[in-house]
C-alpha cells in the first residue's frame, strides 16, 4: 500500500480521497489554489501545497506544479479525482515518467476512450450494439443523402471535434439534410474551429444507463451494475438512481458483459464507467466510456456495499482485487441529488459565503460535501455543493427518504438547487419511474 | 503579533515537540499547526480571517505579513512549487544577505522544481529585509520568500 497520495483535485471529491486514503492508513497531500485556501480538502489533508492563483487553467490543470507538489512532498501516487487532469492522457504519462502511480487506467487506455469516434469503432469491434452512423465525418450532402439512407431517421448531425450541444442538428426527413449539414458545420467551425461533422441515429427520448465495471492489472474485471442517469438539464446530469427501473435481470447481464468488453478491448485497469442509451424497446447502444471515478459513484457504493475510491487505491498499488462477479450484489435502491449553487428556476450561478449549513442525517442518508458553515463558494470552478444520497430497501423507501433529506437540508447564504430536485422528487413520472433524458425538459415546460 | 513573535513561538513548539498552539492576543487569535519537519511551511491559520485579505496573499504567508506590507515592505512571492536554495550551489556564497542592496532583475535565490534550477530575480530594486524561508526548504505557490525595502 502507498505510504503517501496526493490528491490533484478540489472540493467535495478531494475529501472523498482523503477519507478513503485515512481509512487505509494512507497520509495525504493535497494542492489548492489561492481561491481554496480555507477549503475543507486543505484542512483535513496532513499536508497542503498552494499550486497558484484561483483561475483553474493556473493551478489545478498545471502538471508541473503538481508534480513539483508530489516531489517536494515525496509522494508515492496521485489520484486525480474527476474533470480537471483526471481523464488527461498526457498527465498520467507524465506521472509514469517521474515513477509516481497514477491511480487509474494506463494512458493508452485514455487515449483511446477520449478519442469518441475509434471508442465506438472499437466497441463495434466487440460487437457491442453502436448507434448506427457514418464512421468518419462526411464530405459532402451526396455522401450525406447516401449514409442517412442506411442509417435511417430520425438521424442526428454532429460536430466530430465537439459536444456540449453545440454543432449538432436533428433532421427527421431527407429534405433537410442539406440545410441541417450547412448550420451544424457552420456551428462547429464557430465553436471548435472545426467543421467536420458525422452522422448518428437520433433516439428521439432514451434513457442515459452506464454501467460501473472494475479491472485489476492481473486481469480479473467485474461490473458493479448500473446506474440511471437520465435526470440531465443540458446534458448535466442532476439526479441518478441505482438500479433503473427500465432494466431486467437479463437486460442488466448483457449490458455488463457488453460493458466489460469494452473495457477489456481498451487494455483497461481500474474503476471506469461505460455509458450507454437505452430505447424503449430495451435495446441498448454503446456511447462512451468514462476512463475516471465518476461524480455519482455512491449511488453504486450504496446499493452494493463496495467502497470504488479504496478499491482503485487498492488496484493502484498492485493488489488482487477481491471482488467476484457473483459477490457482487445489489441490495435495495439508492438515489443520489446534485445540490448545486445556482438557482433553482433559471440555473444561473450562486457562489458566495454559506452563512448556515444543516445537512440531513438518519437512516439510509449520506452526505458527500465539502460545504461547511462560514465557507464561501469561490466563483471559478464548479457550482456542485454537495451530493446528497439515499438508501432504501427499495425504490420506494429510497425516495421517501430522499424527500425527507432534501426537506431538512439547510444550505443558506446562497441560491441551490434543493428545490428544484423537491419538485423532481414529488413529479408522477419520476415516482412511477418513468423518466427519460427529455423528462427534465417536459418538466420545466409544464409551467 | 510579529514575525520575530511567530518565529520566536514555532521555535518553541518545535522545541517542545508542540504540535498544535493556539494564541490570543489583542483581538488577534493565531492557530499554528505543525507539519513534519519538511513541511513547515503548511498554512498558520489567521481567525477571524478577513476574506478579501486571505485571497490576496498567499495562504502560506506568515500572519504578520499583512503588517509587514502596511509598512511599506514589498513581498516577493515564489512564482512556482519547488524547493528554495539561496546559493548556485552547496557550498557556495548565497546569492543576497539579509541587507544587500538589489537591482531590478538581480538573482535572489534558486528554486528547484522537478530537477530543474529556476532563478528568481527581484522584481524591483531595494534592499533585502528579511528572507523568510530557509535553505532546502520546500516551497509553494505564492509563498513570501523575501522582503525589500523599495530603494
Amino acid at each position: 500500500m502507498f505510504s503517501k497520495i496526493l490528491i490533484a483535485n478540489r472540493g467535495e471529491i478531494a475529501v472523498r480521497v482523503i477519507r478513503a486514503c485515512r481509512e487505509l492508513g494512507v497520509r495525504t497531500v493535497a494542492v489548492y489554489s489561492q481561491a481554496d485556501a480555507d477549503a475543507l480538502h486543505v484542512q483535513l489533508a496532513d499536508e497542503a501545497v498552494c499550486i497558484g492563483p484561483p483561475p483553474a487553467s493556473q493551478s489545478y490543470l498545471q502538471i508541473a506544479r503538481i508534480m513539483s507538489a508530489a516531489e517536494i512532498t515525496g509522494t508515492e501516487a496521485i489520484h486525480p479525482g474527476y474533470g480537471f487532469l483526471a481523464e488527461n492522457a498526457h498527465f498520467a504519462e507524465v506521472c509514469e515518467a517521474c515513477g509516481i502511480r497514477f491511480i487509474g487506467p494506463p494512458s493508452q487506455s485514455i487515449q483511446l476512450m477520449g478519442d469518441k469516434a475509434a471508442a465506438r469503432r472499437m466497441a463495434a469491434t466487440q460487437g457491442v450494439p453502436v448507434l448506427p452512423g457514418s464512421q468518419e465525418p462526411v464530405h459532402d450532402l451526396e455522401e450525406a443523402q447516401r449514409i442517412a439512407e442506411e442509417i435511417g431517421f430520425p438521424l442526428i448531425i454532429k460536430a466530430s471535434a465537439g459536444g456540449g450541444g453545440k454543432g449538432m442538428r436533428v433532421v427527421s426527413e431527407p429534405e433537410a439534410i442539406e440545410s441541417g449539414l450547412a448550420m451544424a458545420g457552420a456551428e462547429a467551425a464557430a465553436a471548435f474551429g472545426n467543421a467536420a461533422v458525422y452522422l448518428e441515429r437520433f433516439l428521439p427520448d432514451p434513457r442515459h444507463v452506464e454501467i460501473q465495471v472494475v479491472l485489476d492489472a492481473g486481469g480479473r474485471g467485474i461490473h458493479l451494475g448500473e446506474r440511471d442517469c437520465s435526470i440531465q438539464r443540458r446534458h448535466q446530469k442532476l439526479l441518478e438512481e441505482s438500479p433503473s427501473p427500465a432494466l431486467t435481470p437479463v437486460l442488466r447481464g448483457a449490458m455488463g458483459e457488453a460493458a466489460l468488453r469494452v473495457a477489456r478491448a481498451a487494455g483497461y485497469q481500474n474503476a471506469g464507467t461505460v455509458e450507454f442509451l437505452l430505447d424503449g424497446d430495451g435495446h441498448f447502444y454503446f456511447m462512451e466510456m468514462n476512463t475516471r471515478i465518476q461524480v455519482e459513484h455512491p449511488v453504486t457504493e450504496m446499493v452494493t456495499g463496495v467502497d470504488l475510491v479504496k478499491t482503485q487505491i487498492r488496484i493502484a498499488a498492485g493488489e488482487p482485487m477481491q471482488l467476484t462477479q457473483v459477490g457482487v450484489i445489489v441490495q435495495g435502491h439508492s438515489l443520489e441529488c446534485r445540490i448545486n449553487a445556482e438557482d433553482p428556476d433559471r440555473f444561473l450561478p450562486s457562489p458566495g459565503k454559506l452563512s448556515n449549513v444543516r445537512f440531513p442525517g438518519g437512516p439510509g442518508i449520506r452526505v458527500d460535501s465539502h460545504a461547511y458553515v462560514g465557507y464561501v463558494i469561490p466563483p471559478f470552478y464548479d457550482s456542485l455543493v454537495a451530493k446528497l444520497i439515499a438508501h432504501g430497501h427499495d425504490r420506494g423507501e429510497a425516495i421517501g427518504r430522499m424527500q425527507r433529506a432534501l426537506d431538512e437540508a439547510i444550505v443558506e447564504g446562497i441560491q441551490t438547487t434543493i428545490p428544484f430536485h423537491q419538485k423532481i422528487l414529488r413529479h408522477p413520472e419520476f415516482l412511477a419511474g418513468r423518466t427519460s433524458t427529455r423528462f427534465v425538459e417536459r418538466m420545466l415546460s409544464e409551467h | 503579533m510579529d514575525l520575530k513573535e511567530l518565529k520566536a513561538l514555532l521555535r518553541l513548539m518545535e522545541g517542545n515537540d508542540v504540535e498544535e498552539l493556539e494564541v490570543e492576543e489583542g483581538g488577534r487569535r493565531v492557530r499554528i499547526r505543525r507539519r513534519t519537519a519538511a513541511m513547515p511551511m503548511t498554512a498558520p491559520a489567521v481567525l477571524p480571517a478577513a476574506a478579501g485579505a486571505r485571497s490576496a496573499t498567499a495562504a502560506a504567508a506568515p500572519v504578520a505579513l499583512p503588517a509587514a506590507e502596511g509598512a511599506g515592505l514589498i513581498p516577493v512571492e515564489s512564482p512556482m512549487v519547488g524547493t528554495f536554495y539561496r546559493a548556485p550551489a552547496p557550498g557556495a556564497e548565497p546569492y543576497v544577505k539579509e541587507g544587500n542592496l538589489v537591482e531590478k532583475g538581480t538573482v535572489l535565490c534558486i528554486i528547484e522544481a522537478m530537477k530543474l534550477m529556476n532563478e528568481i530575480e527581484a522584481e524591483v530594486r531595494g534592499r533585502i529585509a528579511k528572507i523568510l524561508v530557509e535553505n532546502a526548504q520546500p516551497v509553494e505557490f505564492g509563498q513570501t520568500l523575501f522582503l525589500l525595502e523599495p530603494a
